[in-house]
């Protein structure tokens, strides 16, 4: 009898293994035509799906929450799990599930050079049903291409922001300073600015941020130069990019506190939310972090086009950001995603989502700004000329990297931290500019080599 | 000799067709595969292949990988600073924890004994994060407690930037690692000092040993195993410790603080070089079997010797 329930004991204990080692049961590889054929409406959807998003503040967080418990109540036969992660273990997690399989249904990403990386490791499923339902015109075409390869959609964008030159109009008129319009400028108006406990700029250099590429590629942009050739290898030897780096090391030495050489892009920012730095480089999610930092400078603060290299150079705009939405090609529901995204992008839910952090997230669908529920947003009211200067950028410009079309080589431009380990090569130790381009640049081509084979 | 049958059969002897026990091993089984064989066994195989995060596929590279690494001055920096990290925090840890230890033996009152106690172990009690980011806030050279206190009472000119500097942000590091491990090693060492007989101390006392001859004499042989395995302990603890640098530093500035851990998530997170981290991983891996070979060796003899 012992030996009998030993055995049912064992066998009970076996399978529970099994079972927890056992994984989701495969799924197709991409959409098919009939779940295609369900995405249109014709069944009831039914299935669970997860969504990794990096939504990790309160209101933003609880808007797509919001959503996805009204589309739930809509469909009662789909789940909607939501995992929330900050954006550095999202690229983290993904990249490991490449390996494990531990991957979400749909989910957002950084920025369109991360859906170049995803796209290069052959994850994503395509995601034209969206583009067509919703209408190729309403995206913005840039934004399309930069997530198109050989034809094929694979993301679209939830909201855009692009950079611009944020400013104290407040020191400014003190000082008896105009808004700088050059990069000379900006750093004699920052370096004057710089005295009583206010810095002119910050210049951050955490090798766990992108800061120090992106105000490289400021500069480089302004020249009318890349940080890619066109063979899609690094370029940080040019002239110009030689030059970029100087100048910014220029700033950080007139201007920038000495401690910015380990800050990340929040910490960064914090700064100018608290009324340390008098210029800072962001989007229009400044206006929510002086908000909610030092409400008393949101009179003060006011935002520009990013300097130009000479005065009467035509208009730019370095970097503008789409933050794309994407269905992954492991998912056995992509129809469920198909129409989640497309929920999430009618017009009640996506206002309420984007005036989450109104002008920080501009619409990535036409038309919406136009409606009175946007409109009527007290900070949408308040920063409309902030906002327009923003909208201008984001309709001019593209992610770092993807002036050559987009690439994974872009992507990693952006995410090794090496252009920010060569900053804070030169800061620290003193090494000459060119010899640590030189480094750096053979980096990038290095681990470029390696994950564009 | 029925009863031994008996015994014999429901343990399922070597042979026996009963394999009962086998379902019951199996967990165990499962997890040190999974948790540890597995592991190692992939690190092994990945370090001799091209594999990449972002890439399901690879091929074998031989010894590439572990020429790379050999010829990579970042490695070698990172080694370095490993080093200069371990020796730093476990000889800081050692000498703050024992003295410490030795002090709170000598108090006499045992309610104060024990609160001094809890108060010691107080920074283990939070989560590595919080510490680090208490440090982090402190140290800050724009607006950190111990920069403006240090300027403001005359003792330095302008604000000290101690983790910004290539030649501060180490030894503050491991200041702080100081701080963090030292408690462990003096609740550990109290406890042992708390075993050793009084009497042989009387003893000592009434043949006229002075307090140096009774710590050489007595003292250190009773606590010196404890001693020693604490620091093979905390030198591999400290040697791979990842997250203080990683929150505090992230091996910056310029790579001034960057640790073999932090050299290996850079390489394969950051520069999705799995192989390239697998065989840096390897090679801090023999590195640290070697090194704990030698500590039980010396804590061996130690042994014989008593």
């Amino acid at each position: 009898m012992k030996r009998i329930i030993s055995m049912c004991l064992s066998v009970l204990l076996l399978s529970a293994c099994l079972s927890a080692c056992g994984g989701k049961e495969s799924g197709s590889s991409g959409p098919s035509s009939q779940q295609a054929v369900q995405a249109g409406g014709s069944e009831a959807l039914k299935g669970e799906i997860t969504f990794w998003h990096c939504f990790t503040q309160g209101v933003r967080m609880e808007a797509v929450q919001a959503a996805a418990d009204s589309f739930m109540k809509a469909n009662p036969e789909v789940t909607v799990n939501i995992e929330t992660m900050s954006w550095g273990d999202f690229n983290t997690k993904w990249k490991a599930g490449i390996t494990t399989g531990d991957l979400p249904d749909m989910s957002i990403a950084q920025n369109t050079g991360e859906v170049a990386e995803m796209l290069n490791a052959q994850m994503l499923a395509p995601i034209e049903n969206v583009v067509a339902s919703i209408g190729a015109s309403r995206f913005s075409e840039n934004a399309l291409a930069d997530m198109t390869k050989d034809g094929t959609t694979y993301g679209v964008p939830y909201y855009s922001h692009a950079q611009v030159m944020w400013y104290r109009q407040d020191l400014l008129d003190a000082a008896g300073l105009d808004v700088p319009k050059t990069w000379d400028e900006f750093l004699e108006a920052a370096a004057a600015l710089t005295k009583d406990g206010v810095y002119g700029a910050g210049v951050s250099m955490s090798p766990n941020d992108l800061l120090c590429t992106r105000y490289l590629n400021y500069y480089v942009r302004s020249g009318g130069g890349s940080l890619l050739n066109d063979d899609l290898t690094a370029n940080l030897t040019s002239d110009l990019a030689l030059d970029g780096i100087r100048f910014w090391v220029d700033v950080y030495s007139k201007c920038s506190p000495a401690e910015t050489i380990n800050y990340t892009v929040n910490d960064h920012a914090t700064m100018f939310y608290q009324g340390i730095t008098a210029f800072d480089f962001n989007s229009g999610f400044m206006i929510s972090g002086v908000a909610s930092n030092r409400e008393d400078l949101l009179d003060s603060i006011s935002c520009a086009p990013l300097p130009v290299m000479r005065e009467g150079d035509p208009y730019y705009s370095a970097e503008t950001t789409h933050i794309p939405l994407v269905i992954w090609k492991n998912s056995k529901h992509p129809e469920i995603c198909e129409a989640f995204i497309q929920y999430l992008f009618e017009d009640d839910n996506y206002i309420e989502f984007l005036s989450a952090v109104p002008v920080g997230m501009l619409p990535s669908l036409t038309g919406i700004s136009d409606l009175d529920a946007y409109k009527t947003n007290e900070t949408v009211t308040r920063f409309a000329d902030e906002a327009a200067v923003i909208t201008e950028a984001v309709d001019n410009g593209r992610a770092i990297g993807f002036e050559h079309g987009p690439s994974v080589q872009a992507g990693l431009l952006t995410s090794q931290g090496i252009i920010e380990n060569m900053f804070q090569d030169i800061v620290t130790n003193g090494t000459d500019v060119a010899e640590a381009a030189k480094t750096a640049e053979t980096r990038l081509n290095e681990i470029f080599s390696t994950q564009a084979e | 000799m029925d009863s031994n049958k008996r015994l014999k059969r429901s343990a399922g002897g070597i042979g026996g067709s009963n394999t009962t026990r086998w379902f019951f091993v199996l967990p165990a089984m499962a997890i040190v595969i999974c948790l540890l064989i597995y592991p190692l066994l992939s690190t092994l195989v990945y370090s001799f292949t091209n594999k990449t995060m972002t890439k399901t596929t690879f091929k074998v590279i031989g010894l590439a990988n572990y020429i790379n690494v050999l010829k990579d001055p970042a490695f070698f920096a990172a080694f370095g600073h490993s080093l200069l990290w371990t020796a730093g925090s476990v000889l800081g840890q050692v000498i703050v924890g024992f003295v410490g230890a030795l002090s709170l033996n000598r108090i006499k009152n045992k309610k104060v004994q024990n609160l001094f106690r809890i108060c010691a172990i107080i920074p283990w009690a939070f989560p590595a994060i919080a510490t680090a980011m208490v440090w982090k806030w402190m140290l800050n050279g724009i607006y950190g407690f111990i920069p403006t206190a240090l300027m403001n009472l005359g003792i330095t000119g302008d604000m000290p930037q101690f983790l910004s500097t290539s030649r501060l942000a180490m030894p503050t590091l491991i200041l702080i690692n100081i701080w963090f491990g030292a408690p462990m090693i003096l609740v550990n060492v109290f406890a042992a000092l708390q075993t050793i007989p009084q009497d042989q101390y009387e003893a000592a006392q009434i043949d006229g040993a002075t307090g140096r001859q009774s710590f050489v004499y007595i003292t250190a042989p009773h606590i010196r195993t404890v001693v020693g395995l604490l620091v093979v302990l905390r030198t591999v603890w400290v040697f791979n410790n990842f997250d203080m640098i990683y929150m505090i530093t992230a091996g910056g500035p310029a790579g001034a603080s960057s640790t073999m851990p932090l050299y290996i998530y850079d390489t394969g997170w950051t520069g999705m070089m799995v192989g390239k981290a697998s065989a840096a991983s390897m090679l801090l891996l023999m590195f640290l079997i070697l090194l704990c070979i030698l500590y039980f060796l010396v804590i061996r003899r130690w042994e014989k010797e008593e």
